[in-house]
């Protein structure tokens, strides 16, 4: 056989309670894999804390922290200190949490230990709802999408908020998304991360079959047409969020191809889905002009 | 470990609650009501040989850098890759799904290069002992009668390989010109082929003339009869038999059996067969200029489009609806043809329209030379008696080459009409495998239908668009005066790179796809292969949405 393409190690091991096809698992698999053994996670109340099993198993070999929703950044930074009070500098510490925990409930733990710079790498798996509690609508639910507080009756209409916006306002050495179709990607990009110091900021797109009303085989396809059809871009920010760098090279797809097979989505018309493809072009446009413009200004060193 | 930790009361628990052990106790596998497995299927290349190539595996083996186990791989259904490799009308291509999605993997060259790399490397090829006692004789050497003998001798037969012509080959030698199969690999390859096993070969002997088939029905255990289509037809108009006019086919054979042959300043060659384009390209080669003359238009022509597209680069010029009405003599010497102008009327039983002769509307043209290459037709007066036949072919049966007697075999041409080098060796090698179970009274094998992967079956998502490396060749400005071979074939970094753009269409190629995106950990990578932990596995079925190339199948369980 071929050498394989993605390290061998395995750190996530089988019998774990998520549901078939989960992206957050998946996502979990490949950090690790990219992090290694020598790596602490800190892991708020999300899917996640309920993924890796019942007290005292767990299906991950590094340890975990569970904390409370609201503090996975603030744990994360305590712990790192921890580790260097006790002349630990090499372990890698990294917040694990949901978009729920991240967008919303942990935004200013968040936010201060970016503005802190503490040395810590943030994951935020997205799976665009409040799933562990059954699909409530976060603010990183798209426009349009059906969750239990959101009937079809009164889907959302607010668009997801731009967290990479809010992480760059930041000045933080390292901010990315990335997606679990792309595996190999979220490898380069996490062992990117653990070679900095300061705060890094890695949002993953991570499909979630049961919140999103979708056959859970097609988990991994749907993480690819979100990006081919530009609904979730993948780039990197670094500089302290004065370079942009967007991933172009995709055979471009269509955004209804993406929205079609999800159940939350069903209820769209036509006009509706005309309105969403003109917006996530805008968007595509808007992100394009952006990453022109940082690159036209001279930097500072 | 697999056995779940469980506290009995709280003094056995640790002071912090801290993870003791994995989740392996928790058998995730009882979730599942659908089942994936490694299930691998025929690739569309395979299911368009008529011999049935393993075109995906040998394929593999050159990304592998193993050219001698592709080679083999080869050999197990085709004997003579160099050959096919240089003069297949490759249906196999025709059939890639990498047609589907840019352009065909180029197969055939491919199979040349590898059929090269066989002729360089002779030790490759396996000397089969007789181990058997029945004797089995072959008569006609062409690619049918060649593969009937290479197959036969390797399950131990010992053949006698009887050949009328002072050489072995057939069309491959007599017909095929130098500058698409030189002589010098021809000989290797048949010198392989011959040397394989216990091969006796006799050659200026015509089976029902020389030696009767009764004698040969007498004297061997089962007898094949590979004999090809020998005799040009002609075209049926008057002075046919002057000097200045020849069958295309005997042109072809003199210039190929390095005859000076001068066929004058002024050819004609009559026909729109792969024949007349041989003929026609010959002559071109000889110093000649050259007119095709056919009696339909381009559109109909029987030849492939590479073969007149070719022809045309290099300098033969075409007349479409005409046909020859009349030769004109001078003291038994060809001087004139005087054509008629034809237009296409209702179409005949092939669905190609028929030609019919515009009244009145003729032209005369000056010519040395005169080639009909309408087709050619069997010569099997001597079988007749003993064999049935039809339509002057011998009639078969069966797909194995049976004829109405028990003992007699017949493949290639002689039984389909005039058709290809792969279809006779494909034919050659059925009846090779047909007369081993004939001898050795083994039952005949149950058919298992093949289930043949389609583009619509994989998943594109991981194939990039990338153009077909295209095989060099002499410039067409340098084809006059010499039948050097226009195709030079592939260097190893084309060979490799036109290798890399096989799909590997439903066979595992260990992309690792499967393996990586398991959610639940549950494919386990060996050495050789991945295998599924059905104790965790929940039945997701992302391995298989996610493999490109369909080598995985479902079931649901409890079925
Ligand atoms: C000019 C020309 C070009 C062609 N080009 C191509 C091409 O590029 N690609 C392709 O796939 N196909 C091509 N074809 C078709 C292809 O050559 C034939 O389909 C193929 O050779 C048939 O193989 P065969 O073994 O049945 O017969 P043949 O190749 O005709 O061989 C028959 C052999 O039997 C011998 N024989 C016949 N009768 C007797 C007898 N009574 N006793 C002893 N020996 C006998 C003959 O001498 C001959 O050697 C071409 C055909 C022609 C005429
Ligand atoms: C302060 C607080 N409020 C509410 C909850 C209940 N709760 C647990 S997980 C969760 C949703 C988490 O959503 P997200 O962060 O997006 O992660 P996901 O479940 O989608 O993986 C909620 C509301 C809680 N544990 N703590
Ligand atoms: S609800 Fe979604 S994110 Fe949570 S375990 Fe199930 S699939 Fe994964
Ligand atoms: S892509 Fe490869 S395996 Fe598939 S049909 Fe073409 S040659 Fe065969
Ligand atoms: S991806 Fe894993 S869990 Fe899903 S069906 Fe395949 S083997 Fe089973
Ligand atoms: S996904 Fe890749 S590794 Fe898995 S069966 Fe298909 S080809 Fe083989
Ligand atoms: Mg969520």
């Amino acid at each position: 056989m071929k050498q394989a393409s993605i390290p061998l190690e395995e750190y996530m091991g089988s019998g774990h309670l998520a549901c078939q096809g989960c992206g957050a698992t998946q996502a979990m698999r490949f950090a690790l894999k990219a992090l290694g053994p020598q790596t602490a996670l800190v892991i708020p109340a999300c899917c996640w804390a309920v993924i890796d099993g019942s007290f005292p198993h767990s299906c991950v070999q590094q340890p975990i922290y569970h904390t409370a929703f609201e503090t996975a950044a603030v744990v994360a930074s305590g712990l790192k200190a921890g580790l260097e009070m006790r002349g630990d500098s090499e372990t890698t510490v990294m917040a694990w949490a949901g978009d729920g925990g991240t967008f919303d409930i942990g935004l200013q733990a968040l936010s201060g230990a970016a503005e802190r710079n503490e040395d810590i790498i943030y994951v935020c798996y997205d799976n665009e709802a409040y799933m562990n509690t059954g699909i409530q609508r976060s603010s990183s639910t798209p426009y349009g999408a059906w969750t239990t507080t959101t009937p079809v009756t009164n889907y959302k209409r607010r668009p997801k908020k731009n967290m990479i916006d809010i992480m760059a306002a930041h000045e933080i050495p390292y901010i990315a998304t990335a997606s679990t179709a792309y595996p190999h990607d979220i490898i380069r990009k996490m062992a990117k991360a653990k070679e900095i110091r300061g705060t890094k900021y890695i949002q993953i797109f991570a499909p979630c079959p049961t919140g999103w009303k979708l056959a859970p085989e097609l988990s991994v396809k749907m993480a690819r047409l979100g990006v081919t059809s530009k609904v979730y871009p993948m780039l990197e920010i670094t500089e302290n969020g004065q370079k942009l760098e967007v991933w172009k090279d995709f055979e471009p797809s269509s955004v209804r191809e993406y929205m079609k097979p999800q159940g939350r989505f069903r209820h769209l018309t036509d006009e509706e889905l005309d309105g969403i493809e003109r917006e996530v072009e805008a968007n595509w446009q808007r992100l394009l002009a952006k990453e022109k413009m940082l690159g036209s200004i001279p930097g500072l060193a | 470990m697999v056995e779940k930790v469980e506290f009995k009361t709280y003094r056995e628990m640790p002071i912090r609650p801290m993870t003791v052990t994995d989740m392996l106790w928790n058998r995730t596998g009882s979730w599942r009501n659908v089942r994936p497995y490694y299930d691998f299927k025929t690739s569309p290349c395979k299911a368009g040989c008529p011999t049935g190539e393993n075109i995906q595996r040998y394929i593999y083996l050159v990304t592998e850098n193993d050219y001698e186990q592709a080679w083999k791989t080869i050999i197990d259904s085709n004997p003579m890759p160099a050959v096919t490799g240089r003069v297949c009308f490759h249906p196999c291509m025709s059939n890639c799904t990498r047609g589907e999605f840019d352009e065909p993997v180029n197969i055939n060259a491919i199979e040349r290069s590898l059929g090269d790399k066989g002729i360089e490397n002779p030790g490759w090829m396996k000397r089969s002992k007789p181990s058997k006692k029945e004797k089995v004789a072959v008569v006609g050497s062409g690619p049918a009668g060649l593969s009937c003998a290479f197959y036969l001798a390797r399950q131990g037969y010992p053949v006698t390989l009887f050949e009328m012509e002072k050489a072995l080959g057939g069309i491959l030698r007599w017909g095929i010109p130098e500058y698409r199969l030189p002589n010098d690999i021809l000989d290797k390859v048949v010198g392989a082929i011959v040397d394989s096993g216990p091969i006796t070969v006799k050659t200026g002997v015509k089976v029902g003339s020389d030696i009767g088939l009764a004698e040969i029905d007498k004297e061997y255990d089962a007898v094949f009869l590979g004999l090809g289509l020998t005799r040009s037809r002609e075209i049926g108009v008057d002075n046919e038999d002057c000097d200045g006019v020849h069958p295309g086919l005997e042109f072809l054979k003199k210039v190929n059996s390095g005859e000076k042959v001068d066929p004058g300043k002024k050819v004609a060659v009559i026909g729109g067969g792969n024949t007349a384009m041989d003929v026609a390209r010959s002559a071109l080669r000889c110093g000649s200029d050259v007119t095709v003359f056919y009696r339909r238009t381009i559109a109909e022509m029987p030849a492939i489009r590479e073969e007149i597209e070719e022809a045309e680069k290099e300098g033969v010029k075409f007349y479409f609806l005409s046909t020859p009405k009349e030769i004109v003599a001078k003291k038994g010497k060809l001087s004139s043809v005087i054509f008629q102008k034809m237009e296409l009327g209702e179409p005949d039983d092939s669905g190609r329209r028929r030609p019919v002769p515009v009244e009145g509307d003729t032209f005369e043209m000056g010519f040395d030379s005169l080639f009909p290459a309408i087709g050619e037709q069997a010569d099997i007066d001597g079988f007749s008696g003993h064999l049935e036949t039809e339509w002057n072919l011998i009639s078969s049966k069966g797909e194995y080459g049976e004829t109405s007697n028990d003992k007699i075999f017949a493949g290639g041409d002689i039984v389909t009409g005039a058709a290809s080098v792969v279809e006779a060796i494909a034919a050659g090698r059925k009846s090779a495998e047909r007369i081993g179970r004939f001898l050795s009274k083994e039952e005949e094998p149950v058919d298992t239908p093949d289930t043949v992967v389609g583009i619509d079956d994989m998943n594109t998502a991981y194939f990039s668009k990338v153009d077909q490396n295209r095989v060099p060749r002499i410039p067409a400005s340098e084809i006059r005066g010499t039948f050097r071979e226009i195709k030079t074939g592939y260097t190893a970094q084309l060979l490799h790179s036109e290798a890399d753009r096989c799909f590997s269409c439903g066979v595992c190629n260990y992309c690792d796809n499967c393996w990586m995106f398991c959610p639940d950990t549950a494919i386990k990578r060996n050495k050789d292969d991945y295998e599924i932990d059905l104790d965790y596995c929940k039945g997701c079925l992302v391995c298989v949405e996610e493999c490109p190339r369909s080598a995985l199948s479902t079931r649901e369980e409890g079925r």
